[in-house]
C-alpha cells in the first residue's frame, strides 16, 4: 500500500462510507469482502432471518421483522418483505443518516433485500448522501414471478439512487466453469461486486499520482436516475497491461447489451505497480477512452501500489443522463453552492492536478438540455427517441414478451449456454 | 385500364428502408423503373420509434428512387409483432328451394366470417379467403353447386391502429396517401413460392433486421400468417453481450464470421475482437460467436414451429413442398440447416425470378417486389369489384383520413 503521507488525509478519512448488504444475497456478498483493508468504511447486515445473520461474519448486524416473521426471514415473499421494511422504517431511517456515500448491496427479485433496499433509497432521498446499489438479477429459470418483481424494483431504484449497477445472474453464469451450478454464479456475483467496493474505496482512501476523491465521484454521479457504467479489470505479471484491458471489457457488472454508446462522464481509477510511469498510464488511458468513446469527459485518477512492480487494477464508472424528471432540480454536485465550470482537459491527464486535491470538477451535460428542449418541441409518444439510439439497443421498447420469457435478452443467456471466451 | 400508373411499394423496416418504383400498365407486367435501399433510423422491431428519423429516411428513399418519374400511388408493407390475427368461419343455409348454391348464400357466408368486431385500437388490415364447404367438404367453387350447408373460413389479419396511423403519417408527410397495406409475410410469400408449392403446402420465413414473417400454405390458400419481433439485430446484440463488444463490431463479426450453426472445429478458429490489433484487443474463439448465434437463430424457428403447431397445421406431409427463406438474415451461413434440424422439413433459400436486374437480386428487395406484385393483382381487382380496397378505405376512415375517391 502506498505510504507516502499528503495533506488530502484529513478531507478523506472524514468521509463516511456505509456498505449495506441486504437480506440474504447482500448480506452474503459482504460476508466475503475483505472488511479489514479499509477501515474508515462500515460494513452491515440487514436481514429477516435472524440464523443466517447469526452467522454473518459481519459486526454490524440488523435483525428486521421479528413482530412479523419472528426471525424467520420472509421467504423470499416481495409482501412480506415490504410489510417487514415498512414496519421497521425508523430503523432503517437511521441506516441512510449521516453518511456520505451509502452502497447497497442485495439481490433482486425476492423479499427483504428488495423491500429494505426501496425503502432504504427511498429514504436517502431525504439525505445528502450520495447512494450506489448494487444488484444481481434472478436467473430466467427462477420464473417469470421473481422476474416481475425485479424489474419493477429496478426500474423504481434506478430513479432513487445515484448509481445502480444491476448485475443479472444469467450473465454471471457465464463466468462460471462448464459443470458449476447456480451456487458457482452467486459466488461470482460476490467476487465481483467485492472488488467493485474495494476499487471504489482505493480511489476514495488512497493517494499518489494523480489524486481523485469524493468530490469526483459525486460529481461524476450528479443526480439521481440515469445510467451507470462500472466495470472493473486487474492484471498481473507478464501482460498485466493488456490482461487488465482485457479483464475490464469481460467484467459481467459492465453488462455489455445495455451499455450505451455515449457517456456523459467517465471516472476512470489506476491502481498502477511501480513499474508503471505516466506515459504508460497515458497509453492506458486513451486505449480506454477509444473503446469506451465519445465521452464528453473523463477524469482520471491514479496511485501507485508498491508492492508490485508489474500490476495494474481498472475501476471505470461512467454515467449517462436519462431525462431529467420535473422535480429534479436538487443536483448532487451543485448542492454545496460550486458553480458549473469547464471540465479538465479531454483526457484529464495533461491538465489534472499533480497535488492531493484536484480542483472538482462540475459538468452539466449539454445534452441534457438539448434533448430536453427537442423533446418538447416533439409532442407526444416520441419523447425519448434520439436518446434511445445512444442506449442499449432494445432499451425504451417494450418487452419481447413469449412464453414469458423476454426475446430481447439474449437467448445464451436465457438457456444459461456458457460462451468460452478463451 | 387507363394510362399506365407508377405505383411505389415501400418497406420501412427495422434495418432497411426498400423502395421499388413499377409502372403497372394494367397487363400482368410490371415494369420495374426504379430503386433504392437505405438505412431506416428509428424503427425497432419492426415498429415507428420516432415518426420524424423514419420521415426523412423514407421521404429520401421514396425521391432517390422515383428520380424522374411522379409516384401515383404508394403501397406499404407491415411488419411488427402488433400484428396478430383469428381464423373465423362464417356459414350460410342454402336458401334456394332446390339446395343450389347461389350468389346470396356465397355473400352471407362471407358477411358472416368477417363478422367478429375487434376492440378498439385494433384494425383489420387483411381478410385472406380459405376454401368453401359444403356440407363439410372442399369445393372449389360453391355457386350453383348442391348442399345445405355452406361454409368459408377468413384468416383475418389485424393490426394496432395508432401504429398504423404513424406509417400513413410519413407517407402523408411526403405528399401522399396509402394505397393499401401489406402484411410483409404475404408479400414475400406470395412472389416467393410456386403456385404447385402453394398447393402442396410451403412455408416461407423472412427473417429481417428487427422481425421475422411467415406464412404458411396450404391446398394453395394462405392458413395462418406470422410475426416474431426477432430478426437479425437480435443476433448483433447477443453476440454484443456475449462477446462484450459494440454494436458495430458485432455486426461486423456477425457479417464475417457468423455462422448459424456450432461445429465444433470453431473453438479452434480465432477472431479478434476488435479487429485493430492495438493494445486492448484480443482473440476469441469462434465457438462464441457460433454458439450464440445457433441459441437465437434455433430459438427463431422452434417458435415459428410451436406457433405453427398451435394452430394445428404442423404435419409434415401437408407442407410437403417445405420451407423457403428471405431476408437479409437468409444470409447467414447455415441457416437452412438449422432450420432443416428444428422444423423437420426441406428447407432451400429464396430464388430470385429469373430476369431480375442484377441489382434487385437482394433478399431485402423480396417483399417489395412482392408488395408491387399484390399491387398489380390489385389493379384487377378493383376492376371487377370494389372489394379490394374496402379494408383500407374502412380503416381511413377509423383513422379520421379523407380518401379521395380513386380514380382508375
Amino acid at each position: 500500500m502506498e505510504n507516502v503521507p499528503h495533506n488530502g488525509t484529513e478531507l478523506e478519512a472524514s468521509i463516511r462510507v456505509r456498505v449495506i448488504g441486504l437480506g440474504g444475497g447482500g448480506s452474503n456478498v459482504l460476508a466475503g469482502i475483505d472488511r479489514d483493508r479499509y477501515p474508515h468504511v462500515e460494513y452491515l447486515a440487514v436481514n429477516t432471518d435472524s440464523q443466517a445473520l447469526a452467522h454473518s461474519p459481519l459486526t454490524h448486524k440488523v435483525l428486521l421483522g421479528q413482530n412479523i416473521t419472528r426471525g424467520l426471514g420472509a421467504g423470499g415473499d416481495f409482501e412480506i418483505g415490504r410489510q417487514v421494511v415498512e414496519a421497521d422504517r425508523a430503523e432503517l431511517e437511521a441506516l441512510v443518516a449521516e453518511v456520505d456515500l451509502l452502497i447497497l448491496v442485495t439481490g433482486l427479485g425476492g423479499g427483504t433485500g428488495t423491500a429494505a433496499a426501496l425503502l432504504l433509497a427511498e429514504l436517502a432521498t431525504q439525505t445528502e448522501a450520495t447512494v450506489l446499489a448494487f444488484t444481481t438479477q434472478p436467473f430466467t429459470f427462477e420464473g417469470a414471478r421473481r422476474r416481475e418483481i425485479s424489474d419493477a424494483a429496478l426500474a423504481d431504484l434506478r430513479e432513487k439512487v445515484h448509481g445502480l449497477i444491476p448485475v443479472p445472474n444469467d450473465l454471471l453464469l457465464q463466468e462460471t466453469e462448464e459443470d458449476d451450478t447456480a451456487l458457482s454464479a452467486f459466488a461470482v456475483a460476490d467476487k465481483w461486486i467485492g472488488k467493485g467496493i474495494h476499487s471504489l474505496c482505493a480511489m476514495l482512501f488512497e493517494t499518489g499520482i494523480i489524486n481523485q476523491d469524493f468530490s469526483a465521484l459525486r460529481n461524476l454521479l450528479q443526480r439521481r436516475g440515469g445510467k451507470t457504467i462500472f466495470a472493473i479489470g486487474a492484471g498481473k505479471d507478464e501482460d498485466f497491461v493488456k490482461d487488465a484491458l482485457s479483464q475490464l471489457c469481460d467484467c459481467p457488472l459492465l453488462h455489455a447489451t445495455e451499455r450505451p454508446s455515449r457517456m456523459d462522464r467517465i471516472l476512470l481509477h489506476l491502481v498502477v505497480g511501480s513499474e508503471m510511469g505516466l506515459a504508460k498510464i497515458q497509453e492506458v488511458v486513451t486505449s480506454i477512452s477509444e473503446q469506451f468513446d465519445s465521452s464528453k469527459e473523463i477524469i482520471v485518477g491514479a496511485v501507485m501500489d508498491s508492492r508490485f512492480a508489474k500490476s495494474l487494477e481498472i475501476c471505470l464508472i461512467a454515467k449517462v443522463e436519462i431525462e431529467p424528471t420535473a422535480t429534479t432540480s436538487d443536483n448532487a454536485g451543485l448542492r454545496n453552492g460550486r458553480e458549473p465550470m469547464e471540465t479538465i482537459g479531454s483526457l484529464g491527464l495533461e491538465n489534472a492536478n499533480m497535488e492531493a486535491n484536484p480542483k472538482p470538477v462540475v459538468h452539466v451535460s449539454k445534452l441534457i438540455g438539448k434533448k430536453k428542449k427537442e423533446a418538447n418541441e416533439d409532442q407526444d409518444e416520441f419523447l425519448f427517441v434520439d436518446l434511445e439510439a445512444q442506449r442499449g439497443y432494445f432499451e425504451q421498447t417494450d418487452q419481447n414478451l413469449y412464453n414469458n420469457e423476454d426475446l430481447d435478452v439474449p437467448t445464451f443467456l436465457r438457456r444459461g449456454i456458457k460462451i468460452k471466451l478463451k | 385500364m387507363s394510362s399506365p400508373r407508377i405505383v411505389a411499394a415501400v418497406e420501412i423496416g427495422t434495418s432497411k428502408i426498400a423502395v421499388l418504383l413499377g409502372r403497372l400498365d394494367g397487363s400482368t407486367k410490371v415494369d420495374i423503373v426504379g430503386h433504392s435501399l437505405s438505412t431506416s433510423k428509428g424503427v425497432k422491431k419492426g415498429e415507428i420509434r420516432d415518426l420524424r428519423a423514419v420521415s426523412d429516411c423514407v421521404h429520401s428513399a421514396l425521391s432517390s428512387a422515383a428520380g424522374k418519374y411522379h409516384i401515383d400511388e404508394v403501397y406499404l408493407a407491415l411488419s411488427g409483432r402488433h400484428l396478430e390475427g383469428n381464423f373465423n368461419v362464417g356459414t350460410a343455409t342454402v336458401s334456394d328451394a332446390a339446395s343450389r348454391v347461389r350468389q346470396i348464400d356465397v355473400n352471407q357466408a362471407i358477411a358472416d366470417a368477417k363478422r367478429r368486431e375487434l376492440p378498439e385500437n385494433r384494425s383489420y388490415i387483411h381478410h385472406i379467403q380459405n376454401p368453401f364447404c359444403l356440407d363439410g367438404k372442399v369445393v372449389d367453387s360453391p355457386l350453383e353447386q348442391q348442399g345445405q350447408r355452406l361454409e368459408v373460413g377468413y384468416w383475418s389479419v389485424h393490426a394496432d391502429t395508432p401504429l398504423i396511423r404513424n406509417y400513413l403519417r410519413v407517407i402523408g408527410g411526403y405528399g401522399m396517401e396509402v394505397n393499401d397495406i401489406v402484411i410483409s409475410s404475404l408479400a414475400s410469400g406470395n412472389i416467393l413460392a410456386e403456385e404447385v408449392e402453394k398447393d402442396a403446402g410451403v412455408l416461407v420465413i423472412d427473417i429481417g433486421g428487427g422481425t421475422t414473417d411467415w406464412v404458411l400454405y396450404r391446398g394453395g390458400f394462405v392458413v395462418r400468417t406470422g410475426v416474431v419481433s426477432v430478426g437479425g439485430d437480435h443476433i448483433t446484440n447477443d453476440l454484443c453481450a456475449g462477446l462484450r463488444t459494440g454494436q458495430k463490431r458485432a455486426e461486423q463479426i456477425k457479417v464475417e464470421h457468423g455462422r448459424a450453426f456450432h461445429d465444433r472445429e470453431d473453438r479452434n478458429e480465432k477472431i479478434w475482437l476488435v479487429g485493430d490489433y492495438t493494445i486492448g484487443d484480443k482473440e476469441f474463439p469462434k465457438s462464441a460467436a457460433t454458439q450464440i448465434i445457433e441459441a437465437r437463430v434455433t430459438e427463431i424457428f422452434e417458435i415459428v414451429k410451436a406457433e405453427i403447431k398451435k394452430a394445428d397445421f404442423y404435419k409434415v406431409d401437408d407442407i410437403a413442398s417445405g420451407v423457403i427463406l428471405t431476408g437479409g438474415t437468409a444470409r447467414l451461413e447455415g441457416l437452412e440447416q438449422v432450420a432443416e434440424r428444428v422444423l423437420g422439413l426441406s428447407v432451400r433459400l429464396a430464388d430470385f425470378e429469373p430476369g431480375l436486374d442484377a441489382e434487385l437480386r437482394r433478399p431485402e428487395y423480396t417483399t417489395v417486389i412482392g408488395v408491387l406484385d399484390y399491387a398489380r393483382v390489385d389493379q384487377d381487382r378493383v376492376d371487377q369489384s370494389n372489394d379490394g380496397m374496402g379494408i383500407l378505405n374502412g380503416l381511413m376512415n377509423v383513422l379520421g383520413i379523407q380518401r379521395k375517391e380513386a380514380s382508375y
